[in-house]
């Protein structure tokens, strides 16, 4: 049993066990981030990945429930809200793929508008953001081919690196 | 009405066994219920007669059954927290008060009955004026969750328009869209939406549409991020989306979402015709607010564009009407902005990515440059969801325009893109009835004629979409008045009919499938029964000479069965070719012309004119000249149509 594991099931103990606690649980990684999340986006073939959504999206695989009422605890998500908020990230660029590229060479959009609010980008410097995916198009898109957490974590380092976004954004 | 509904997320596998493990885990110990506080609310809400409320009949989805009581339209055993809850309202508010003072978990979620139950137990509180002393409020992490993630400011109606090639999707879709706090008009994709469609197995068969009209799945609601409908719709089935913002009031908006957060853990028997998508969103509305009727203004079956009109007739309800245009739609619009030239360097490009070095292309404007790979990037991406086996080949050659496009660096113009069909709440209604009078051979007659569903080309097309006929079910009855007969002149089971004008870019394919049965003059017989099944495919082509004409051909089959023929039936095929041409905004014909020849059965051929013409009124009325002409029998008939 890894460190991580004995740490949540201690902290389930110490809180009661809520449902979302026992939720978490039945995810084998207790370590930090989003238990789902971890599975999906570790060493993963992109392509394979979003077959897997569209597939079972046009298949109709409607299971009661499961798809309401979801929130970052029913997803597995563990230490609060920026590891949702990094799964949800990752989710958006996994799906959106095709219209991001777009989006990125055409240096804007509204794909593009809503992964940089995702990714903590202002508004009033989203032009700013948009530039520079267009003119790192390139790049990220070779990432992106890779697997989506490849290509946001070239748009993290790119906004961390760049001279106005890195002082605005909420990294 | 869509069939298939896409869900959430493919992390089913995961979560689903979360929710087994929650279950196992113990409710905590319950406390001893408050009996005599118990017995006071039950007689309290029996004294206020709240079972026989409209409000607890929407919370419960309560329809009056044939043996003048009650039946829930629910079908999952757990709604329910009475044994005899699906069809006795005062047992299940006897039991839903009761199970309020319990802990337990209760229903498919497996929650406790006030979490599970929010709704119900927020009108009761309000309703019976629950003291918290005697029956403490329990905390619904989940739920709060639940609502803190959807961060909800407004409710947005969404309307997919018609997609003909999938039976389940001909007469559109709708859903929810929960607009989100500090949204923007560019971040609305972000908006989870709630989606009701039915469980439909990959194994279901061909016949699932079928099973569908009987009621034989399982239908669910479901969350899925705006952004996955928008893909489904604009870019994959290219049907164009339209968005009607809606004025619930923050109280009304909380109801709403109460009550989803209720049904999210439920299931409904789906009825295709009735009992779909579109009826299941209306109900949503009636809880939120009581003094919408909505509903019960739908007896047989319920079409997703009259529900979208009823919406928008109730005052008040609808802020905003906003249009998202298909992917196809977008080219289309685009390319009308393209001089000849352009054009020409368009289509080169689509072939080979490389004419960008053209010297006709380098010299443009660089804005024109980056709008000609814009609309290239966009027909590519088109092709690589319609034309799915060389898909790959498609993605390539959009990656290497969107590399030149990147390299010119400016930001693409935001262009607005007008529909070619308007907003559906200004179409006609579904079901249509006229009344007409004519002369068939040396004879007169008066005709009466109704049709249950939906739109064929002579229509008035506003409101629809372009091209697309979907008729469900016509009757028409005719009194000749010297042969002093009335009969059963014509009856239409389906006839469907797609026109896809193609191009140098567009190549999809025309089809027509008719069933039915109309009244023919053959051999010695003046007016006979004749039984038809025919289908054919072909090919469109639009102009705009006048104002837009369509010209179409078609290769056919048909099997036609009468007493009238010798051998009682005949087989056959041949050939149709039209013209559909809009003269003005009003007034529409439409010309074809058919020869067929029966080599099976009955020995025959047949030569067909038509000619119609259609002037609208008003936006539900519309007459109508007529003239068919089959070998030595015409047929002439003037129409007045209402649509309901």
């Amino acid at each position: 049993m890894r460190k991580g594991h004995i740490v949540a099931l201690v902290a389930m103990a110490i809180l009661g066990a809520q449902p979302s606690m026992v939720l978490a649980a039945g995810i084998a990684d207790m370590g930090p981030g989003c238990g789902l999340g971890k599975e999906l986006w570790r060493d993963q073939n992109t392509d394979a990945w979003g077959k897997q959504v569209l597939i079972s999206t046009t298949n109709n695989t409607v299971l009661p429930f499961q798809a309401f009422g979801i929130t970052s605890q029913t997803m597995g998500c563990k230490n609060g809200g920026k590891f949702w908020v990094e799964y949800k990230t990752n989710m958006f660029a996994q799906l959106n793929f095709e219209n991001l590229s777009q989006e990125m060479a055409q240096g804007q959009g509204e794909h593009l508008a809503s992964l940089a609010t995702l990714m903590g980008v202002p508004t009033e410097h989203q032009a700013e953001f948009f530039a520079m995916t267009q003119e790192k198009y390139t790049t990220l898109v070779e990432a992106g081919e890779a697997s989506p957490v490849a290509m946001i974590k070239a748009l993290n380092n790119a906004v961390a690196t760049h001279p106005v976004l890195a002082e605005v954004s909420a990294q | 009405m869509t069939i298939w509904g896409p869900f959430l997320f493919s992390g089913v596998g995961v979560t689903v066994p979360l929710f087994v493990l929650a279950v196992t885990q113990s409710a905590s110990a319950t406390p001893i219920p408050d009996h005599s506080y118990l017995s006071e609310l039950i007689q309290r809400a029996s004294q206020t007669k709240l079972a026989e409320s409209r409000e607890w009949h929407l919370l419960l989805h309560y329809r009056k059954n044939v043996f003048g009581g009650y039946t829930s339209e629910a079908d999952d055993p757990q709604f329910f927290l009475s044994p005899t809850g699906r069809t006795d309202p005062q047992a299940e508010l006897d039991g839903t008060i009761n199970a309020f003072f319990s802990t337990e978990h209760v229903g498919s979620s497996k929650q406790p009955a006030q979490c599970a139950f929010i709704a119900r137990y927020y009108w009761l509180k309000s309703e019976l004026q629950i003291d918290d002393l005697k029956l403490p409020a329990q905390t619904c992490e989940r739920f709060d969750q639940w609502i803190a993630e959807l961060n909800a400011d407004s409710i947005t109606l969404i309307f997919a328009s018609a997609f003909l090639s999938n039976p389940a999707s001909m007469f559109g879709h709708t859903f929810l869209r929960i607009d989100q706090k500090g949204q923007t008009e560019q971040t609305r994709l972000l908006a989870y939406t709630i989606n009701y469609a039915a469980d439909v197995p990959a194994d279901a068969g061909v016949w699932y549409p079928i099973k569908g009209i009987f009621g034989g799945f399982k239908g669910y609601f479901s969350t899925p991020p705006y952004y996955l409908k928008v893909q489904e719709y604009r870019d994959i089935e290219n049907r164009d989306i339209w968005e009607y913002r809606l004025n619930f009031s923050e109280h009304q908006l909380r109801r709403l979402l109460e009550h989803a957060w209720e049904l999210g853990s439920t299931y409904f028997d789906y009825f295709f015709l009735k009992e779909n998508c579109s009826y299941h969103i209306l109900s949503l509305f009636e809880y939120a607010d009581p003094t919408l009727h909505l509903t019960d203004r739908f007896h047989a079956w319920t079409v997703p564009a009259d529900t979208v009109r009823l919406v928008v007739a109730q005052p008040g309800l609808v802020k905003e009407t906003m249009y998202r245009p298909s992917r196809r739609t977008v080219i289309q619009r685009k390319r009308e902005r393209l001089s000849v030239e352009e054009h020409q360097l368009f289509v080169d490009i689509t072939e080979q990515v490389g004419s960008t070095k053209q010297e006709a292309f380098v010299r443009l404007p660089i804005q024109r440059q980056a709008f000609l790979l814009d609309v290239t990037s966009d027909y590519l991406r088109y092709q690589s969801e319609t034309d799915k086996s060389h898909a790959s080949v498609y993605k390539e050659q959009n990656r290497a325009v969107l590399a030149a496009r990147s390299a010119l660096r400016i930001p693409s113009e935001d262009l607005k893109i007008d529909p070619f069909s308007k907003q559906p709440d200004l179409g006609h209604g579904t079901s249509r009835a006229s009344v007409g009078a004519g002369w068939r051979n040396n004879d007169t007659f008066e005709e009466l004629a109704i049709r249950a569903a939906y739109h064929d080309l002579l229509d008035p097309e506003i409101g629809h979409t372009q091209d697309a006929q979907v008729e469900i079910a016509s009757v028409s009855v005719r009194h000749y008045n010297r042969a002093d007969q009335t009969r059963v002149e014509q009856v239409t089971l389906v006839n469907m009919m797609l026109l896809s004008p193609m191009d140098s870019l567009f190549h999809g394919l025309s089809w027509k499938i008719n069933a039915g049965m109309n009244t023919i003059r053959f051999g010695r017989c003046q007016l006979c029964s004749n039984g038809v099944l025919n289908g054919g495919i072909g090919a469109a082509k639009e102009s705009h000479w006048l104002k837009r004409e369509v010209v179409f051909a078609f290769a056919e089959a048909e099997a036609d069965y009468s007493r009238a023929y010798q051998e009682d039936y005949r087989v056959g095929g041949g050939g149709t070719g039209g013209m559909l041409a809009d003269v003005s905004d009003h007034w529409k014909i439409m010309a074809t012309g058919s020869y067929l020849k029966y080599p099976l059965g009955e020995k025959s051929d047949d030569i067909r004119w038509f000619v119609g013409s259609r002037y609208t009124l008003m936006q539900n009325w519309a007459v109508r000249l007529e003239y068919n002409h089959r070998d030595r029998d015409n047929d002439v008939v003037f129409s007045v149509q209402a649509f309901f």
